[in-house]
C-alpha cells in the first residue's frame, strides 16, 4: 500500500472529509520537511512516526473545529471501530501484544479508547456516544491506559 | 493526572486544544516528559492501522511541494547541519520517504538517494518525463573555493554529463538535451574548482553517488 494512502486514511477517520484530509496530511508533512517533527528510529519504525505526525495534524484541526462532528454522523455508525475489528490488525510482536492487552479490558473502555484514538473524538463526544456519564467516560479511559500500560510493561 | 497520564491522553488525543498546545511546548524543554509521550506513540501506534485506507486527492502533492518552494524562510534551515538536530541516517531516510510516499503513482518516475561514502543518505534525485530534480536530504556545506557538481553517467556510456552546479540551497532541477534519464543511470557529485570541472569531466573526488531506478509503489 502507498504510504499517502494510509495516511490519508489517517486523517479521513478522524475528520471524515477530504478538504480537511488533505489538510491534515498538508500540515504533517510540511512539518516533517521543516524538520519541526523529528524521528527517533530508536522508537519505532518510520511509518509509525509519519501516521503520528499526520494523525497529531488532524486531531489539531478536528480542534480548531470545535470537533463539532456529530457523534451519530453516519459514516461513523457505519463503521464503528469494534473489539473484531482489531483482529485484521498486522500480526507483528507489537500489535498482537496491544491487541491481547485491549482484549482484557472491559468493552467500552476499549471502545472509548478506539473511538478517540482511530477517530479523534472528544471524551464528550465518547460519552454521548457510549451513553455514559462524562465523568464515567473520562475515568475510564484513563484507567483502560494505566491498564495497557500495565499489560505492555 | 500523572504526568504519564497526560502523555498517554496527549497521544490518545483526548486532551483539549490549549492542553495540547501547552504539553507540546513543555515537551520541548523536557526530554523526559517527550519520553513519555514517544513511549506512548510507539504503544498505541498499531491502532492506526485501523483507519480505512484512502487515496488522497491528486493535487495533495503539488500543494504540500508550493508550501515548500514558497517558503523561503523555513528553506535557511535546510542548510542547517543535521547533526545539530541530533538526527541520524535513518531520520534522514524517513524524511525521505516522507516526501515520496505523497506522489501519485507516476507513469515512469525515477530516482535514487545519493549516498556518501559512508552510506549517509545526502541528496534525493528524482527523474520523471526527463526533467531531473535534485533535493538536499543532509545540506552541508563546501570546503571555500570549492563546488558541488552533479553529473548523468548512462549504461554503457564512457563518460558522464554535466547537469550543473550544486546551488548552495540543494535543491535544483534541470532537464538534460543531451541525455535521457533511464533506470540503471549512475547519478554523481563532485567537488570541483568555482565554475565547475575545466575539462568537461569529472576532476575532483566523488562526493556522493547513486543509481536511477524505478520509483514505485510499497
Amino acid at each position: 500500500m502507498l504510504q499517502s494512502v494510509r495516511l490519508f486514511g489517517v486523517a479521513m477517520a478522524i475528520l471524515r472529509d477530504r478538504d480537511a484530509a488533505s489538510d491534515a496530511v498538508h500540515d504533517g508533512f510540511v512539518k516533517i520537511a521543516r524538520r519541526a517533527a523529528q524521528y527517533d528510529p530508536d522508537r519505532g519504525a518510520a511509518e509509525a512516526w509519519l501516521g503520528s505526525v499526520v494523525r497529531h495534524a488532524a486531531l489539531d484541526i478536528a480542534r480548531r473545529r470545535g470537533r463539532e462532528i456529530p457523534t451519530d454522523d453516519a459514516t461513523l455508525g457505519d463503521t464503528p471501530v469494534e473489539a473484531d475489528q482489531l483482529e485484521t490488525l498486522a500480526s507483528g510482536e507489537d500489535t498482537v501484544r496491544l491487541r491481547e492487552c485491549l482484549a482484557g479490558l472491559p468493552e467500552k473502555n476499549r471502545q472509548g479508547i478506539l473511538l478517540a484514538f482511530v477517530h479523534g473524538l472528544s471524551h464528550p463526544q465518547i460519552a454521548a456516544r457510549l451513553e455514559l456519564p462524562l465523568g464515567t467516560v473520562k475515568a475510564w479511559i484513563r484507567r483502560g491506559l494505566l491498564s495497557l500500560r500495565e499489560c505492555l510493561t | 493526572m500523572t504526568r504519564d497520564a497526560i502523555a498517554a491522553e496527549y497521544v490518545l488525543g483526548t486532551l483539549e486544544a490549549h492542553e495540547a498546545t501547552e504539553l507540546r511546548a513543555l515537551m520541548a524543554n523536557d526530554a523526559e516528559l517527550a519520553a513519555l509521550v514517544a513511549d506512548w506513540e510507539q504503544r498505541l501506534a498499531p491502532l492506526q492501522d485501523l483507519a480505512t485506507p484512502e487515496a488522497p486527492p491528486p493535487a495533495l502533492w503539488t500543494r504540500i511541494e508550493a508550501t515548500l518552494d514558497g517558503a523561503a524562510p523555513e528553506q535557511a534551515r535546510w542548510r542547517f547541519p543535521w547533526p545539530a538536530f541530533g538526527l541520524g541516517a535513518s531520520a534522514l531516510a524517513a524524511s525521505l520517504a516522507a516526501l515520496l510516499v505523497l506522489r501519485p503513482p507516476p507513469a515512469a518516475s525515477l530516482m535514487t538517494v545519493l549516498l556518501t561514502s559512508t552510506d549517509q543518505p545526502a541528496f534525493l534525485v528524482e527523474a520523471q518525463r526527463g526533467e531531473i530534480r535534485l533535493s538536499a536530504l543532509n545540506p552541508r556545506g563546501v570546503e571555500a573555493g570549492r563546488v558541488m557538481q552533479l553529473w548523468a553517467l548512462a549504461q554503457g556510456a564512457t563518460a558522464p554529463t554535466s547537469l550543473g552546479i550544486v546551488p548552495a540551497s540543494g535543491r535544483f532541477s534541470v532537464t538534460p538535451q543531451t541525455i535521457r534519464p533511464e533506470p540503471g543511470m549512475l547519478i554523481e557529485i563532485t567537488l570541483e574548482p568555482p565554475g565547475g570541472s575545466p575539462t568537461g569531466r569529472p576532476t575532483g573526488p566523488i562526493l556522493f553517488i547513486g543509481r536511477l531506478t524505478t520509483a514505485g509503489s510499497s
